[in-house]
């Protein structure tokens, strides 16, 4: 697979459409935005000082997709044909859930419309709740489907976001808002190869954005926690972190250190200093 | 014995659980701890307590044997809360009993100090201006290290 918009020299190229075939192209992409409690009522109830949000963000969103070629280098101008804004209010996780739908008959893909709408809207949303909140945070913005064209079609499976958040995605371990606060008790490795299941706790969870994640066995150096820990880094990046402050480590509920030996089926956690009480 | 639980507690009536039936205890020593409306930022509205199921038990369970080997007692119960808590609400309670003061009064101070540096609870704060994890404090490890001396 190669990068579209990369010439065989390596420089950014817009791709000659001209003769590529007029097909019925259409894109959903979603994301959100995550506010207060308080925030998300007053939205609600139409109390927020800037008027009607959701209307306003509805039609920053359709402005975006049409002027998207202004904003992406190597977008093509498209003559949309059609632009669908949707907000789905979430109370359980405090957020607004914003999908955009677009559409044309043309030779080139919508995704990147459909994305910018989304983008935009959440910007918007943002833009009209910030005097009363600064904390919002905008994220998990993505393609859902595509259809159309000579790729094919693409429909996002439940788990892609967990191919790069290890197995933490949005699984309820999180201790936010009205959760009992429990870390939820690893999955055994699906398949028959030995591995080791590591956890990384409260705030250390956070800042990895790593609840949960399997290791095999022999993609370890050594069989120890040390060894553990240079498999994890090598793994993804955001593992370096465990090398950051003051991380402690437990393997099968015992308090280990670097040096301690792990095996297959073990529990490995890692964590910050204990604050309890 | 040993509770890890999300609902409130009655230190009243877990001492009087712990007492009931006997005459041989000479003294009980109960503490409780509370979430305070300051701690690092002035304005916590709210507390939430994350664990390590199992071995958080574990830890205490360890910590109450320790002090029943330093300490002659006649019952301990330890509870500690987890979940969301506000300010006002009782956190952890400890309860010791033995014949004599001095034991009681110990053995409730030693197990506080090292279920703060040893027991895997986690803290995040909520306050006005945000969220955020406390800090381990160094006062604390330094209570603990008491023991040792």
């Amino acid at each position: 697979m190669s990068l579209t918009h990369l010439n065989p020299r390596g420089e950014a190229h817009m791709v000659d459409v001209a003769d590529k075939p007029e097909s019925r192209r259409e894109a959903t992409a979603s994301g959100h935005i995550r506010m207060r409690p308080a925030t998300l009522a007053l939205l609600v109830d139409g109390g927020l000082p800037k008027g009607d949000v959701l209307a306003t963000a509805r039609i920053a969103g359709i402005q975006a997709a049409k002027r998207t070629h202004e904003l992406i280098p190597l977008c093509h101008a498209l003559p949309l044909s059609k632009v669908a804004i949707d907000f789905h209010l979430d109370e359980a996780a405090s957020r607004v859930e914003v999908s955009a739908t677009c559409r044309l008959n043309g030779r080139t893909g919508v995704e990147m419309e459909a994305l910018t709408a989304v983008s935009v809207a959440c910007l918007t949303l943002y833009d009209m709740c910030k005097a009363v909140d600064k904390d919002m945070e905008i994220g998990a913005i993505h393609l859902d489907t595509k259809t159309g064209g000579k790729s094919g079609d693409y429909r996002r499976e439940p788990a892609a976001s967990e191919a790069f958040a290890g197995a933490a995605g949005e699984s309820p371990i999180v201790t936010g808002q009205g959760q009992s606060g429990e870390v939820s008790l690893g999955s055994r490795c699906a398949t028959n190869a030995p591995c080791i299941r590591v956890k990384c706790l409260a705030e250390l969870r956070e800042r990895l954005g790593v609840g949960e994640v399997t290791v095999p066995l022999d993609s370890l150096e050594s069989s120890d926690v040390a060894g553990l820990k240079a498999a994890l880094k090598t793994l993804d990046p955001r593992f370096s972190r465990l090398d950051e402050g003051r991380v402690l480590c437990a393997v099968n509920q015992v308090m280990a250190g670097d040096a301690t030996p792990v095996t297959s089926e073990d529990e490995v956690a890692f964590f910050p200093p204990v604050t309890g009480g | 014995m040993i509770r890890v639980q999300e609902t409130p507690f009655d230190a009243g009536a877990e001492q009087r659980a712990l007492l009931a039936g006997r005459t041989d205890i000479g003294a009980v020593v109960s503490f409780t701890g509370l979430v305070r409306d300051f701690n690092e930022s002035p304005e916590v509205t709210a507390l939430t307590l994350e664990h390590y199921p199992g071995m958080t038990e574990s830890a205490l369970e360890g910590i109450v044997a320790e002090a029943g080997a330093r300490w002659p007692l006649d019952g301990v119960r330890v509870i500690h809360r987890i979940g969301r808590l506000a300010p006002g609400d009782p956190i952890v309670l400890v309860v010791v009993a033995s014949a004599h003061r001095r034991a009681a009064f110990e053995a409730c101070d030693f197990i506080m100090d090292f279920l703060k540096t040893r027991a895997p609870f986690w803290k995040k704060e909520h306050a006005t201006g945000g969220d955020y994890w406390v800090s381990e404090r160094d006062s604390d490890h330094q209570d603990a290290r008491r023991w040792q001396e």
